[in-house]
């Protein structure tokens, strides 16, 4: 045992410690980071900032919610953050300040979000290109779609309850949006952990072939995840409006990718089969952490888009290697 | 004189070469023998620069050589015929036969029409008819073989090296082959051969390496073994020594038709087949490797979907759209594929037990994690698996206790019908025979299983009848009395089928 | 005669580029008569066509190596705007000539060329997902280098680009062309052969002496060459410097390249990235000229351009699925190609 540890190499050993327990290992970093940030800069740790990161964590872990699905399906949802950009300008458009339209809102963006991604599976399905190409093309036109309805100028904002129903903070420090979490996190956790639905689901992403001569109907499950990861990227938008109060265009595009990096530093593979969401929250902490560390530090924005970039970089040589020609 | 000496190879825990060795003169033929995963591909892929060894050097006229790459390879003088390993199926043939090797003209350009002309006189000398330009994976495999060898040998190798490259060639091919073999032997070229057919074998070569379990076992000459020595070497057991095989008999009357396959083809491997299963008998599909038998069986479950005849289970004709449906039909499919087909190998053991059951059933029906562990866990105490914990991974059992867990999955199910294609590929002696008694305590509790082998003995063990598949075609039905070695080996050879259709010429003469 | 050039015909329908090439052809025709012959082929159609579309052919040209040895580069898109922004500014702050900003713009494209093979071939991450990281840094260093839109080259440079050569051939027509004969050049060298070995079956090139991350390597500067022509060419006709410009450049490149007939690995051909970039071109173009029409023809009906890019995007996506019935079509062949192979050896009785 000794003799096999002393020849792993540092690389697989880093590796071996992150893939034990991915989430307490993005928690892990998350507070140390936080703890950085708070040392560079103490005034920067208070009820609001706090408050603030809390909030993010938790948009940006429904954001995750359906990537988390379609990653441990083997696929990858890149029209998340279109969705949730056009489920946020839906929702202010109707709502209009009027919190009684909540219902016919949720509606008609879980509506939204079923067929945009009904779309996007049987796309997947059928054309035998990389999930990504696929997904993006169809975000770019719900996209355009978005401004073709709003010619470019997005009306309207949400109804006051409802945005309280979000940003009201409950012992100064933890937001009301929690309360939405105490529904969306068990539900996720049900499909994924305890159906039928999330059995197949890991089952088919781990070796799809298998899976279909177990039986399973792939294209099925396939078409039900991109279902779910558009209706809970159209429920994220909801919410996302619901904290910006107004949206224009665009406004959430950023999360397609900000979702994806955050389910990947929960531990979940690019390659299927191997995940969690309580990863994809952890991860979702450690993204808004790190994004408030360079807020809090005051770095611009080229420099933060750059260290995401980096960041995703390094994530993909830790976690995902193919392996090489020559064994 | 090329030497390989004490040579290592692990992935991870598994050991695929150990100790081994393998010396080739010029101008010899020498076969490398040994049963499914015995580490024969191993060392042909070390020499060809493909698989890095953990331990051990290659010599060649006593020098000491590094060989890391197929360039390496190519530098010292040899060349290779991979069994699919060898041809880009998206480049030409011309592309293909000179990849690497390209004749230049002027202006670093390649010298297009002696490339062609090249090429052109190679396939004419191994009698390929085909237009050097078309696409690879547009030919057969036969053709695609003899572009696999034409390749290896268009940079007049030292050391030519063949892997099973006769697998797909008719038996004209093969001499047309062997032809070429012995000019480039008479031209001192050192030539190793693996091959599984031992005819082929004692035909062309003249020494021989016998592998088993990833050690060189002996090194004799071929006039001077029998093909029992030769069995002795690989599996390490007296033919003889063996237990007597208990023989099952069924009563002919209490028979119940359950799957009935009719004329099935599918091209370019299955060309026409019938078959029948009866209740609680247990069917054997023999015959080479590649001769349709994993197509058939997959036909039957709805995974390929046959180009010609029918299949009638339990009297009524079906027309399976995916394996999902016969999965709801209760057939299931145990696959000796394992990494590919059969396991997940990130999921634990548990799942990987409940995957059958998780595959019927209301979609979104709430299941309890109790629910998954009593089933796994019931299963590991009825199938004797060996597994540390049922939430373990399942790539971290042994190749036999993935293949019993394949095997749980789905007798847990209790099946109609079940079909198994080389179920025991790879799999330890123990678990071999664990998975061989669990089959026949289904298939006398009236279970029908159609299973595929490449080995032999098991099917002789095993099965109540025979089909034996012999280029696509059944070539004999062994059963009772019939059910001997020695007719399974002729039909496997197509001898049998030979014999019949020379009876039926003579017939309608 | 006839029957090479039905031989010749058979052999072209059997290419990927076959495929790409019907749809060029409809979409062409269909352009013509919705602009009438009359103007479409007027030289100064010619000529603006030509030099708006330029750099995104120049793109699809660049990612087709890429493709054909089995790897890609999303971020080809900003790197565009990369050598837009390197130009501009050494041009603009180093007060040298523009050609020397063109050189360093040409340098910064290779780098980054470099890095992304780095990433692909030698820590061997998925090229799709390292590619879309790299779009942020590229994006980033874009940001540092030139905050904000602005500067503007010398009048000469963008006149010549609008130029027609001898009254009827479009100057900024030359950048493809030019790449067109380099890369037929190429195609007859080894390299030729070993790209496509390596995009169709990397382990089989390895065991062929082919060294696939050198390959790839190959074909990854000559994707920073034609990216950086892309960008000069992009610079010529916007004649200033923008940082977030041409992102888009990335998928829709892609896009084109696999309407085209490209595959990923080893399968396809530049002819394919020039077909399918003149249907993207050319369905935009007809949609534009027949949205025109419905104007002139219908009094009141105005369209805006977020309609033109809508339209556009949903015949990318559309363009897309119609790989469907292509991959289809293609796996019928070989199938049937198969079967008659097969037919005929058991007529010959074996």
């Amino acid at each position: 045992m000794t003799d096999t540890a002393r020849r792993m190499t540092f690389n697989q050993r880093v590796q071996i410690f992150i893939k034990a327990s991915p989430a307490r290992m993005a928690v892990i970093i998350s507070l140390m980071l936080f703890a950085i940030t708070v040392a560079f800069n103490p005034p920067s740790f208070n009820a609001n900032t706090l408050n603030a990161v809390l909030l993010l964590t938790l948009l940006l872990s429904f954001a995750a919610a359906g990537q988390t699905m379609v990653l441990i399906g083997g696929g990858l949802d890149f029209s998340v953050g279109a969705m949730m950009s056009s489920a946020a300008i839906l929702t202010t458009y109707l709502m209009n300040g009027q919190d009684g339209k909540f219902w016919l809102v949720f509606g008609l963006a879980m509506l939204m979000g079923a067929a945009v991604g009904f779309l996007n599976g049987f796309c997947s399905i059928k054309i035998d290109l990389p999930p990504m190409i696929v997904t993006m093309a169809i975000s770019n036109v719900v996209t355009r779609v978005g401004y073709v309805l709003t010619q470019g100028s997005p009306s309207g904002w949400v109804g006051p309850s409802f945005r309280q129903s979000i940003v009201a903070k409950i012992a100064g420090v933890v937001p009301s949006l929690t309360l939405y979490a105490l529904i969306v996190f068990p539900l996720v956790f049900f499909l994924l952990n305890r159906s039928r639905f999330g059995k197949q689901l890991y089952l088919m992403g781990n070796n799809p072939t298998a899976a279909a001569l177990a039986g399973i109907k792939v294209n099925r499950v396939r078409v039900l995840m991109y279902i779910f990861s558009g209706m809970l990227s159209c429920f994220a938008g909801m919410i996302g409006a619901g904290y910006m109060s107004t949206a224009r265009a665009q406004i959430f595009d950023e999360y397609a990718f900000t979702s994806l990096v955050a389910v990947i530093v929960g531990g979940t593979a690019f390659t299927g089969g191997i995940g969690s969401y309580t990863g994809s929250i952890a991860g979702a902490l450690l993204i808004t952490v790190l994004s408030n560390g360079l807020t809090v530090l005051q770095l611009s924005q080229p420099i933060r888009n750059i260290v995401q970039g980096v960041v995703m970089i390094l994530l993909l040589i830790l976690y995902n290697r193919a392996r090489p020609v020559r064994q | 004189m090329f030497e390989m000496r004490g040579i290592e190879k692990r992935y991870d825990a598994v050991v695929a070469c150990n100790n081994a060795s393998l010396r080739v003169a010029p101008g010899e033929i020498r076969a490398l023998l040994g049963s499914n995963g015995s580490g024969k591909s191993t060392m042909v892929k070390i020499l060809a620069g493909l698989v890095k060894p953990n331990a051990g050097e290659i010599l060649i006229d006593g020098e000491p050589v590094t060989i890391n790459s197929g360039e390496d390879a190519r530098r010292l003088g040899i060349s290779a015929a991979l069994q699919d390993l060898s041809l880009v199926p998206t480049m030409s043939v011309v592309d293909n036969i000179l990849l690497g090797v390209e004749p230049m003209g002027r202006f670093g350009m390649v010298d297009r029409k002696k490339s062609l002309d090249d090429a052109m006189a190679l396939l004419e000398r191994l009698h390929v008819d085909c237009d050097p330009e078309v696409y690879v994976q547009t030919l057969m495999p036969s053709a695609q073989s003899m572009v696999e060898v034409a390749k290896a040998v268009y940079m007049k190798p030292r050391l030519l090296l063949l892997d099973e490259v006769t697998a797909a060639l008719h038996r004209d091919e093969v001499e047309i082959l062997f032809e070429l073999l012995h000019e480039l032997k008479a031209q001192g070229t050192a030539i190793v051969y693996v091959t599984h057919r031992m005819s082929e074998m004692f035909e062309i070569c003249d020494t021989a390496t016998i592998m088993r379990s990833g050690e060189t076992v002996a090194d004799v000459k071929t006039n001077e073994v029998t093909l029992d020595e030769i069995v002795y070497y690989m599996t390490g057991q007296r033919p003889e020594a063996e237990a007597a095989h208990e023989v099952h008999h069924m009563a002919p009357e209490a028979r119940e038709v359950v799957l009935e396959a009719e004329h099935i083809a599918i091209y370019p491997k299955v060309r026409d087949i019938s078959l029948q299963a009866y209740k609680g008998e247990i069917v054997g599909i023999g015959g080479l490797e590649g001769q349709g038998q994993p197509e058939f069986i997959r036909a039957l479950f709805g995974a390929i979907r046959p180009e010609a005849g029918t299949i009638r289970y339990l009297g009524e004709e079906v027309h399976f759209r995916s394996p999902a449906d016969a999965v709801n039909r209760d057939i299931g499919f145990i696959s000796g594929e394992r990494n590919r087909e059969a396991m997940f190998p990130d999921r634990t053991v548990a799942e990987n037990i409940f995957a059958g059951r998780a595959a019927r059933g209301m979609t979104f029906a709430y299941l309890s994690a109790k629910v998954v562990r009593d089933f796994a866990q019931a299963a590991i105490k009825t199938y004797n698996i060996v597994a540390g914990s049922i939430y373990n991974p399942a790539n971290s059992l042994s190749g036999g206790n993935q293949q019993k867990l394949a095997v749980a999955r789905w007798i847990a199910l209790n099946p109609t019908l079940l079909l198994l294609d080389d179920p025991t590929k790879g799999v330890d002696v123990h678990s071999r025979r664990e998975i061989h008694r669990i089959l026949r305590d289904c298939a006398d509790r009236g279970m029908t299983i159609i299973i595929s082998s490449s080995e032999n003995e098991e099917l002789l063990d095993l099965a109540d009848r025979i089909y034996v598949f012999y280029e696509g075609r059944v070539s004999g039905v062994l059963s009772g009395a019939s059910k001997t070695p020695e007719r399974l080996v002729a039909a496997m050879m197509g001898l049998a089928q030979a014999e019949n259709n020379a009876v039926k010429e003579a017939e309608q003469a | 005669m006839m029957e090479g050039v039905r031989r010749a015909f058979e052999r072209f329908r059997r290419t990927p580029a076959f495929m790409g090439f019907s749809l060029f052809i409809f979409v062409l025709i269909l352009n013509i008569v919705v602009q009438t012959p009359g103007q479409f082929f007027s030289a100064r159609n010619m000529n603006s066509l030509f030099s708006k579309n330029v750099p995104l052919l120049l793109t699809t040209m660049a990612m087709t190596p890429l493709l054909i040895s089995g790897t890609l580069d999303i971020a080809i898109g900003i790197q565009l705007a990369m050598v837009n922004v390197v130009s501009v500014m050494v041009f603009q702050q180093w007060g040298t000539s523009l050609y020397v900003g063109f050189l360093m713009g040409m340098l910064a494209s290779l780098v980054v060329s470099v890095f992304c093979w780095f990433l692909v071939s030698v820590l061997r991450l998925p090229a799709m997902l390292a590619s879309y990281s790299l779009i942020y840094i590229v994006r980033g260093i874009n940001v540092l280098v030139m905050p904000s839109p602005q500067g503007r080259i010398p009048d000469a440079f963008y006149k010549t680009y609008d130029m027609r050569l001898g009254g009827f051939f479009p100057f900024s027509a030359l950048f493809p062309l030019v790449v067109l004969i380099a890369w037929y050049y190429l195609m007859r060298t080894r390299f030729g052969r070993n790209i496509y070995a390596v995009g169709g079956n990397p382990r089989n090139a390895f065991a062929a002496g082919i060294d696939p991350v050198w390959v790839q390597f190959q074909a990854f500067m000559i994707k920073g060459v034609i990216t950086g022509l892309a960008g000069i060419a992009l610079t010529l006709m916007t004649a200033s410097g923008n940082p977030l410009q041409g992102e888009a450049y990335g998928l829709r490149s892609l896009s084109a390249a696999i309407i085209g007939g490209l595959g990923f690995g080893g399968w396809g051909s530049m002819a394919c990235a020039v077909f399918g970039t003149g249907f993207l071109v050319l369905i935009q173009n007809t949609v534009y000229y027949f949205f025109s029409l419905l104007t002139k023809a219908i009094p009141g009906f105005t369209v805006t351009s977020y309609w033109q890019n809508l339209v556009s995007d949903v015949i990318i996506f559309l363009g897309l699925l119609m790989t469907i019935v292509t991959a289809k079509g293609q796996r019928e062949a070989l199938r049937q190609g198969f079967v008659r192979q097969f037919k005929r050896r058991e007529r010959l009785g074996d």
